[in-house]
């Protein structure tokens, strides 16, 4: 410790007394790690219970750590390069094993039987989970590993978000969607393009009203038009072409014509001939979903493969998906071949694709997934807009005295108390505002995801005032002094130099917003719904509140296996969902 | 200057080398003087809150001339430079009264909309403030902010060449102008300052945070852009005072104008003893 080294120095002028910042020290070092430790033990438990993990055979175990894990480990070694860390995560993965084992055998003769856990789980928590962690981490900083990691968060980001995309769609109507990028954003962003290269300020500037004329009328036009394209067509029109066209543009930009007409067009024709033609030439997928997915994670993995090529680092690092994809089918080859039993996973695709079920083992938790993504799709956008406007116009737009000072004063201290009102009263006025005032309905997407957005807020606001205020009024007053005016100059300046830290508020707010069950259970969202909400008004349930109804189930499976996965689906979404956020935070940061 | 010339320089030894330096660049630089003015101040006050700033100032600034500001800390320069370009009007406590007058129009009218009148004349602070944007961003603002129809890259090479600063950037315009060192930052605010094609360029103490051969630098390229525009520079730095400028203006505390006059009056025979114990550094 360097506090007993400084003491033992500085001897000779007497002592200092450090016993109390000693105390606190450890006495904070060990609540946190008490916390963690409870939490990480909560974890291991769900986590056991969600996949069946206590039934599971040693072999089966056995089988994927040979062909999936090891595989994996073994490519993040050899992206990291560093004879170290290879020597110490040898050493812990073998002495890990030896020790867990003897540890595990110990307390099972000596103290007593641990519940549902056998020494091989306890060596794949205790020490793969963590080395893996701790792997990847130094795997990422070598090429190779970068651009695999690169690669694999593309593919499955792109498609979480495709995915994310259709279940908008199932309550937001494409056809009105499909006139008003047609009649309003396609027409806004040429006149846009026209003006940035023939240098017309005109043009520039008319492409919001057009845009925003075109949209009202999209409006007026959808009733009366009868016939539209298919669901398909609409999403490749509307979304396929001009996300292949943007990839097209960054990798234009970079250098190659004829690299950019491939990045955006392979993507582009791979996802439009699944979607279009997927089902009838037998390929098993289809249909307008699948062209989403395959369109919104082709083209970003295109771009990015077009620039690591360019580099030329690290392109071993490009295999990993298959070395996963592999490694996954070899297992289960394995598997298959020598019958070894499977474990009776309770997360598996039916849960994730069914709808609630008396029998334990048919229930799943589409309806309620589909609502929470629903749900966090309209928090996100709304508290985003209404939290920035408001911090804008607190920070930058009233005057500090005067009447107008004491009435901002006292809107500060407003939003900052509601930050801590609970959140059953949140419920209580979503109730009584958006559900009975405005009519909204009960329990509906509206009337819940306003309530959320109201609930969170002052949150956002705070914070995003706090990253408002962070940037140096230098800036500001090098914007005021060329003549700009106090709108240009928050836009052009002030809001990009926060929007790293107004987006840090927003997540962590989200993050609460997400896991709510209380205000929801206020406003009468459904516990369980059985069919995925077909409008905005429709009857909603979210994720909590299912997993809420299934806890109080009398049948054990449901207590413990259903719950456990819907927990670990909620976990995943929510921690993909942030730490999507905060790798666009960081590049946010880094790119200004 | 003939006739005072000895007794000057008997009287104040320590001031030699700078009536030298003074002589030999501060009146070479510009043609004949204009007779035109380029802003003008009349009976000017300026108060923060209770505080007197700036005492009954009036005075005369030539057109594409360099007028320097002088004079101790806390003696109202700052504040005279926020007049002309109603910078002040940010700071709630602050009060202006009489006339700035520019372009033959008082700013403080009625009529006037500030944001406008800034469109025209540039500002470059102490503590170099480029955006966190690139460097062709930096420069471009002021031309994006007001709508420039023409070629903007065209412009944005203009200026940085005005600035003496595209042979340095020509090649990375796209990466972040705080990427650039100190003095190079100073001289991208002064490429975004005259990038929108101003009239009067104010700057306050542009060199103070910068090492010597950062500062000669701007000062060489003040000097350039007299040719263009009227510069008023605050400096706590005589000699660059001397070098720099054609028209001289010392404030004393409390907000007065002392003593204004031509550059080389003022460091050779100023009429105020204060003035001249200022400029000696005997006292300030
Ligand atoms: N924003 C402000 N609010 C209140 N008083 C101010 C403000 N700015 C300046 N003052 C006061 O006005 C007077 C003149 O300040 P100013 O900044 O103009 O001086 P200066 O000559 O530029 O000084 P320096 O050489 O140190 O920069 C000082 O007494 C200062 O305290
Ligand atoms: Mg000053």
């Amino acid at each position: 410790m360097a506090t007993d080294t400084d003491t033992a120095r500085i001897e000779g002028f007497g002592e200092v007394s450090r016993v109390r910042g000693i105390i606190f020290e450890y006495l904070s070092l060990g609540a946190s790690v008490l916390g963690i430790f409870a939490l990480a033990v909560l974890l291991v438990y769900v986590t056991i219970d969600a996949f069946d993990l206590a039934g599971t055979s040693p072999l089966w175990l056995l089988t994927y750590f040979v062909t999936l894990v090891v595989p994996f480990l073994a490519f993040c070694l050899y992206s990291a390069r560093d004879r170290e860390v290879t020597r110490r995560a040898v050493t812990v993965a073998g002495g890990g094993l030896v020790a867990v084992a003897a540890v595990f055998t110990a307390i099972e003769t000596f103290v007593g039987q641990i519940p549902r856990l056998n020494w091989q789980l306890a060596y794949l928590f205790v020490v793969v989970a963590p080395l893996t962690g701790y792997l990847v981490y130094m795997g990422a900083r070598g090429r190779p590993g970068a651009v695999g990691f690169g690669l694999v968060g593309r593919l499955i980001g792109g498609a979480a978000i495709g995915l994310a995309f259709s279940v908008l769609f199932l309550v937001f109507d494409e056809r009105l969607w499909f006139l008003a990028y047609t009649l309003g954003i396609v027409p806004g962003l040429f006149a846009y393009a026209y003006g940035q290269l023939r240098n017309s300020s005109t043009a520039v500037t008319a492409a919001l009203p057009v845009s925003l004329v075109g949209v009202v009328l999209a409006v007026f036009v959808r009733d009366v038009l009868r016939t539209y394209p298919t669901t398909t067509f609409i999403y490749l029109w509307t979304l396929a072409i001009p996300i292949a066209a943007a990839g097209a543009l960054v990798v234009n930009a970079r250098g190659s014509r004829t690299a950019a007409l491939a990045a955006g067009g392979v993507p582009l024709a791979l996802a439009a001939v699944v979607g279009l033609f997927g089902r009838a030439i037998g390929l098993g997928v289809g249909g307008p979903n699948a062209l989403l997915v395959i369109a919104l994670a082709g083209v970003p993995v295109a771009v990015y493969l077009h620039r690591v090529f360019d580099v030329g680092e690290g392109v071993t690092g490009l295999g990993l998906p298959v070395l996963l994809v592999g490694g996954a089918l070899a297992g289960a080859l394995v598997v298959e071949t020598f019958g070894i039993p499977t474990p009776n996973s309770w997360v598996s695709g039916t849960f994730l694709t069914e709808a609630p079920s008396r029998n334990a083992r048919d229930a799943g938790l589409y309806p309620a997934i589909v609502g929470s993504v629903i749900i966090i799709a309209m928090v996100a956008v709304l508290s985003f807009v209404l939290g920035v406007a408001t911090s804008v116009f607190l920070e930058e737009y009233t005057a500090d005295s005067g009447v107008v000072g004491a009435l901002t004063r006292l809107l500060q201290i407003n939003i900052a108390n509601l930050a801590a009102v609970p959140s059953v009263v949140y419920g209580l006025l979503g109730l009584g505002l958006f559900a009975n005032l405005l009519g909204f309905g009960f329990g509906t997407a509206v009337t819940v995801s306003l309530t959320l957005s109201l609930l969170i807020l002052p949150i956002t606001i705070i914070s995003a005032q706090e990253a408002i205020r962070s940037v140096p009024d230098d800036l500001r007053r090098g914007s005021d002094a060329m003549g700009a005016t106090r709108w240009q100059t928050t836009k052009n300046v002030v809001l990009p130099e926060a929007f790293p830290g107004i987006l840090t508020g927003t997540i962590l707010a989200l993050g609460r917003a997400i896991g709510e069950t209380a205000p929801l259970i206020m406003v009468g969202a459904a516990t369980t719904v059985f069919s995925a909400p077909s409008s905005l008004f429709s009857k909603f349930s979210a994720m909590p509140m299912q997993i809420y109804a299934w806890a109080n189930f009398p049948q054990a499976e449901f207590r413990y296996g259903v719950v456990a996965a819907g927990v670990i689906t909620l976990l995943t979404i929510l921690v993909g969902m942030n730490g999507t956020a905060i790798l666009l935070r960081n590049r946010a940061e880094r790119g200004s | 200057m003939s006739n005072t010339e000895s007794e000057t320089q008997t009287e104040t030894e320590a001031s030699d080398s700078l009536i030298t330096t003074d002589v030999e660049t501060g009146s070479n630089g510009r043609s004949a003087p204009s007779n035109r003015t380029a802003v003008a101040a009349r009976d000017l006050n300026v108060f923060y809150g209770d505080e007197q700033a700036i005492d009954d100032v009036t005075m005369e600034i030539p057109e594409n001339r360099v007028t320097a500001l002088i004079g101790p800390s806390g003696c109202g320069k700052s504040t005279f430079l926020r007049t002309i370009n109603r910078m002040n009007d940010m700071i709630e406590v602050c009060r202006v009264e009489g006339d700035v007058e520019f372009g033959g129009k008082n700013v403080y009218d009625d009529d006037v909309d500030p944001v406008a009148l800034r469109r025209k004349i540039g500002m470059v602070f102490q503590k170099p403030n480029p955006f966190p944007k690139s460097i062709r961003d930096n420069v471009a603002y002021g031309l994006k902010i007001q709508g420039f129809d023409g070629d903007v890259d065209e412009r944005v090479e203009e200026s940085l060449k005005g600035a003496a600063l595209w042979d340095e950037v020509k090649d990375q315009l796209d990466s972040s102008g705080l990427d650039l060192s100190g003095g190079q930052q100073q001289r991208l605010c002064i490429a975004r300052a005259i990038a929108p094609d101003p009239e009067v360029i104010l700057m306050d103490e542009p060199t103070s945070a910068l090492d010597p051969v950062a500062a000669s630098k701007i000062e060489d390229l003040i000097d350039d852009l007299a040719e263009e525009y009227t510069v008023i520079i605050v400096t706590h730095n005589m000699q660059q005072a001397a070098r720099i400028s054609d028209r001289t203006a010392v404030f004393l505390t409390g907000g007065r104008l002392v003593e204004y006059d031509d550059t080389t009056k003022i460091f050779e025979d100023p009429e105020e003893q204060r003035v001249e114990d200022y400029i000696t550094g005997k006292f300030g």
